[in-house]
């Protein structure tokens, strides 16, 4: 295999665009409002998305399959519309039509050529799923299978399952669940694939639960009910239009599966807390294809938590009842730079602890300086400027209404407000040639960031950037050119709440290469966290991988924190490969060792499948 | 003829913007110099050094530089006790230019450190050397900030304006009871402000003169480009525009606390004088070098005007900015003064009996147009020391 990672992107072929897809699922929500790929929306299944076509892309170029009828289906329900280049240039700088295209010239020119497209197997099983779910939700169709069979996670290994089925109710996963059984099928049940950690993959069969999308609002007690199949994107969304919020991890994750696989976490988790906090009930099936439901008494405790590594699953999650937070309308977003990372965490920790704001988190240079950028050369540059013009290797994002605003600011801390995180957003190609950054950096030198107290420091960066969508699009590829000009048009793109709330800023995170975060549960100790920080780092140099400081979130009243590192690896590359495996098995050593050590740290493979756990049972048992 | 031999002299600082110049002279005038440095961020300090002996242009140097790695803070200068002694053997005379010139009150710890806490070293060595002298390099500012004739003796101020003024003032204390006690002849050499080469431009450190000259030029450029940009839609609401002749015309109100000037000196007076005072010091001398011919303020924006083509810029003695309703590129430009504030319009009054009489009167030049014009060219041919090496 040749390694591509490095290339330009407007110089990789199709193959090589196929193969740099990152499953993130991004294409399966409408999160730029330029409309989601129509078939995908049609057929569910992920083979019907851009991302599925992308890999089985990647499948035929490799000739791991041949042409089937779903192929041929799949490669003629495209129709060129190109929303996913729009979607995924944002994220990944990408253009999958290149994909698209070449996927429809692959399988044309097969059929020109008299080639025999391969019909799918009998099967008796299969007969009996499609008594359960009807004709078009299951199969075993190379095509579908190979969709469903491998994410990036460089530490599973790809697994072609026997099946995918999209059940669209839960009496239907019952019967499903008592078939499998039956005939001794292992299953797994699916979201949207993205856990980083390659647990949605298996033999047997993939219960993918995409049909299911139900949204019940039950506004008198603050919570909407969801099916497993409804993403954290969609409904943030609808409760927004009522005048809600919920706390939402990654925009495409499943609800079900994010509190299912590891709990739900962000910025957001400052206030609204982690697991067992961000849901009033769930429904689940049991091994035996029995219905429970956590309120029940006799259900099984899935508050409790224990430090396992390789916890079964406890069932199959069909339902969940999300809490609804109240918004008030005078939100709004502030950055606050830090020099070091001591101090930044001394601000977090005064703040949850005093209750002030309601989104908090410190990110690196890595994870703001790719955000903010169009493209990934520019992102390289951007996190130059940040480090060594600006002298900002940290930041705090806060989210707040006008009070915690306005208290940050008594606290005498100097911050970029949103109309400064407007101009440097959207002025960021003027940043890159601005000389007068030099004489800022000495300003800093008497007091850190004190240009941010000129009161017309605003007007001045205006001035100097001359921020405009316009500008910012300069960089972009010119064919979407137009349609990002429009894009940043919009007030949501550039607003730090909407992007937080979204978790959007962490979506860009995995454009240069894919990631491998480390996280873990621990005091806001700054001696503790200094020294995790310091070897993670080591650990990753050692093994020459990419790393970087992810974020941290404080929790609970500033009594612990969640610290993600991340460590960020060529997935085309076997020989990076085996390294990163080599850093992440040393990682979960030092660990294991600080939990022993301090009885405190907790590692995040511990949380997987305990995600429905208390968090008091979590941090502090 | 007859030569008479120079004696070797152990310098520190010579990373400096002074200490380099004193450096490339001396090594020129056939010194043997032994510089005690460190390495820095990822630079050792041989790296160091002989990117500065290049950007002097000094190239062959058989056996006349040593150069020792040290640390002030650490006994016998953190070198091993067989180095050390070789050191203490060999050295003749110490130069002692090492200094850290942030004049910000939250570095002071740092400062001090540099500044004062490290003289323990560096006396020690110069009393198990037994040189036959110790020069510092100080600055003309430690009187204080309330007096008016500044003398050629130690300071007792308990007033300054920064905490570089304060820790170079003790420094000098500290240094003349350690040597009188130790009988160690000794000077103090006392530069004012400090610019560029007065004939070639060519300077290694930007601030001062330098940064409020290079805060209008950025000031300008900001508003150049929203003029050529964007139509100017931002300069026109502060009644910034281009003139005719091509001129911008920049209303900028600098706030000076008082009536006064600068009083700068080249680099090159500096090294000439000191190397006059080095070849024939008096024990226990204080140097001033300083100019007695001020430079206005109002000089500088008149040669800004004509070499930047930037009109508008008024100087406002005795009043504070503070309730003034200042424009954006005037409260920018007062943030970026405001270290070198109390530096652009002094008054204070520096005798010079000791350095007329062993530089045979030599003076510092008035700083003039082509001056200016010189080191502004070479300032802005290096980015302002971004782009030197
Ligand atoms: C770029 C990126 C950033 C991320 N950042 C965060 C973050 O900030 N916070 C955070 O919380 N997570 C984060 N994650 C992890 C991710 O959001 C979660 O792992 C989430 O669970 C993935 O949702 P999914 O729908 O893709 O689940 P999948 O990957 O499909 O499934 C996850 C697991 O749950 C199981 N499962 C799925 N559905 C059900 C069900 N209904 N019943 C029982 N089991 C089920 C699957 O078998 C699998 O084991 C990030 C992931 C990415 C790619
Ligand atoms: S180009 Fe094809 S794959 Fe992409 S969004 Fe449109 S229909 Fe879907």
């Amino acid at each position: 295999m040749k390694n591509t990672a490095n290339k330009p992107e407007n110089e990789k072929g199709p193959y090589e665009t196929a193969r740099n897809c990152r499953h993130y699922a991004m294409c399966k929500i409408d999160f730029l409002g330029s409309g989601v790929c129509e078939s995908g929306l049609e057929k569910h299944f992920v083979s019907y998305y851009p991302q599925g076509r992308m890999i089985l892309y990647e499948a035929l170029a490799e000739k791991k399959i041949s042409i089937t009828e779903k192929c041929v289906e799949i490669a003629d329900s495209c129709n060129l519309c190109g929303k996913c280049d729009y979607q995924c240039y944002f994220l990944n700088e990408m253009r999958p039509t290149k994909v698209m295209e070449a996927l429809k010239k692959h399988v044309g020119t097969f059929i020109a050529n008299g080639g025999k497209v391969k019909p799918a197997k009998d099967d008796k099983i299969l007969s009996e799923i499609k008594k359960i779910v009807g004709d078009n939700w299951a199969t075993n169709d190379e095509a579908i299978l190979i969709t469903y069979s491998h994410d990036l996670s460089p530490i599973s290994e790809p697994k072609t399952p026997d099946y995918v089925v999209m059940p669209y109710t839960k009496e239907e996963i019952a019967s499903l669940v008592k078939l499998f059984n039956k005939n001794k099928i292992p299953y797994t049940l699916r979201g949207n694939g993205q856990n980083l950690l390659g647990f949605a993959i298996n033999e047997g069969a993939i219960i993918d639960v995409n049909r299911m999308k139900t949204i019940e609002f039950d506004e008198k007690n603050w919570l909407a009910k969801v099916g497993p199949g409804v993403a954290a994107f969609d409904l943030q969304k609808q409760a927004r239009e009522r005048g809600f919020r919920i706390n939402a991890s990654e925009p495409a994750a499943l609800l079900c599966a994010n509190i299912m696989c590891s709990g739900i976490m962000s910025t957001f988790s400052t206030t609204y807390g982690i697991n067992a906090d961000n849901f009033i009930d769930a429904e689940f099936i049991d091994k035996e294809g029995s219905f429970f439901s956590l309120n029940d008494t006799s259900s099984p405790n899935l508050y409790s938590y224990k430090n396992l590594q390789h916890k079964s699953s406890p069932g199959i999650c069909v339902s969940a009842s999300i809490k609804l937070h109240p918004v008030t309308n005078d939100e709004s977003g502030i950055l606050v730079p830090f020099q070091t990372l001591d101090s930044a965490l001394d601000f977090i920790k005064d703040c949850s602890v005093r209750h002030i704001g309601l989104a908090l988190g410190i990110v690196g240079t890595e994870y703001i300086s790719v955000f903010l950028s169009p493209t990934k050369k520019s992102a390289a540059e951007v996190k130059d400027i940040f480090l060594n013009k600006l002298g900002i290797p940290y930041l705090v994002v806060v989210i707040g209404d006008k009070f915690a605003i306005r208290t940050i600011s008594e606290m005498g801390f100097p911050f970029f407000d949103q109309r400064l995180f407007n101009a440097l957003y959207l002025g960021l190609p003027s940043l890159k040639s601005a000389e007068w950054l030099n004489l800022i950096k000495e300003l800093s030198d008497d007091e850190p960031y004190s240009y941010l107290r000129i009161k017309s420091f605003a007007d001045l960066l205006e001035t100097a950037l001359a921020p405009s969508p316009a500008l910012y699009s300069q960089e972009i590829d010119p064919e979407l050119r137009p349609f990002f000009e429009k894009l940043f048009s919009r007030e949501e793109m550039t607003n730090l709440v909407w992007l937080n709330m979204n978790r959007i800023m962490s979506t860009k995170l995995g454009r240069r290469k894919p990631f491998l975060p480390v996280l873990i549960y621990l005091p806001i100790d700054n001696v503790l966290v200094n020294e995790l920080n310091d070897k993670f780092r080591l650990i990753a140099d050692k093994y020459q991988i990419d790393n970087d400081f992810g974020f941290i979130t404080p929790i609970d009243n500033g009594k612990r924190c969640i610290f993600e590192y991340d460590y960020f690896f060529d997935h085309t590359n076997p020989e990076e490969i085996n390294r990163i495996r080599q850093a992440a098995t040393e990682v979960n050593i030092l660990v294991d060792e600080y939990s022993k050590k301090t009885g405190t740290v907790k590692g995040h493979p511990y949380v997987l499948y305990q995600g429905f756990s208390r968090k008091e049972n979590l941090l502090y048992s | 003829m007859i030569f008479e031999k120079k004696p070797t002299i152990a310098l520190s600082g010579a990373t400096g913007f002074l200490g380099s110049h004193l450096m490339a002279s001396m090594l020129s005038e056939g010194y043997r110099l032994v510089v005690l440095g460190r390495s820095y961020k990822e630079e050792t300090l041989k790296q160091r050094i002989s990117k500065l002996l290049q950007w002097f242009g000094i190239e062959e140097l058989v056996g006349q530089l040593e150069l020792v790695e040290i640390d002030f803070l650490k006994p016998m200068l953190g070198i091993p006790e067989e180095e050390y002694k070789n050191l203490c053997t060999n050295t003749e005379q110490i130069i002692h230019c090492a200094s850290d010139t942030s004049f910000s009150e939250r570095k002071r710890d740092l400062v001090f450190k540099s500044n004062v806490n490290s003289l323990e070293g560096i006396l020690e060595f110069a009393a198990n050397a037994g040189v036959t002298f110790f020069h510092y390099i100080s600055t003309a500012y430690v009187a204080g900030a309330n007096v008016t004739v500044c003398k050629e003796c130690l300071s007792s101020s308990a007033d300054f304006l920064n905490v570089y003024e304060e820790s170079k003032a003790m420094a000098e204390n500290i240094i003349a009871a350690f040597c009188k006690k130790n009988f160690i002849p000794f000077t103090v050499i006392r530069p004012s402000v400090v610019y560029g080469d007065s004939h070639t431009g060519r300077s290694l450190r930007f601030n001062a003169l330098y940064f409020p000259i290079q805060s209008v030029k950025y000031i300008s450029e900001i508003y150049l480009n929203d003029i050529k940009n964007n139509a100017g839609k931002k300069s026109k609401q502060y009644g910034i525009f281009l003139d005719e002749e091509g001129f911008l015309f920049l209303p900028l109100r600098i706030f000076l606390p008082k009536e006064g000037a600068l009083n700068i000196i080249p680099v090159d007076y500096f090294v000439n004088a000191t190397m006059k005072i080095i070849a024939n010091p008096s024990p226990g001398g204080i140097y001033h070098l300083t100019n007695n011919s001020l430079t206005k303020l109002e000089m500088v924006s008149v040669y800004n005007e004509q070499f930047m083509k930037i009109k508008g810029v008024e100087i406002i003695y005795g009043r504070s900015a503070d309730n003034v309703l200042r424009n954006p590129a005037e409260e920018l430009f007062d943030r970026f003064i405001e270290p070198y504030r109390s530096y652009l319009s002094d008054n204070r009054v520096f005798e010079r009996t000791n350095t007329d009489l062993v530089t045979d009167n030599l003076q510092p030049p008035e700083f003039t147009y082509e001056i200016y014009k010189n080191c502004m060219k070479y300032a802005i041919s290096v980015n302002w020391g971004q782009s030197i090496f």
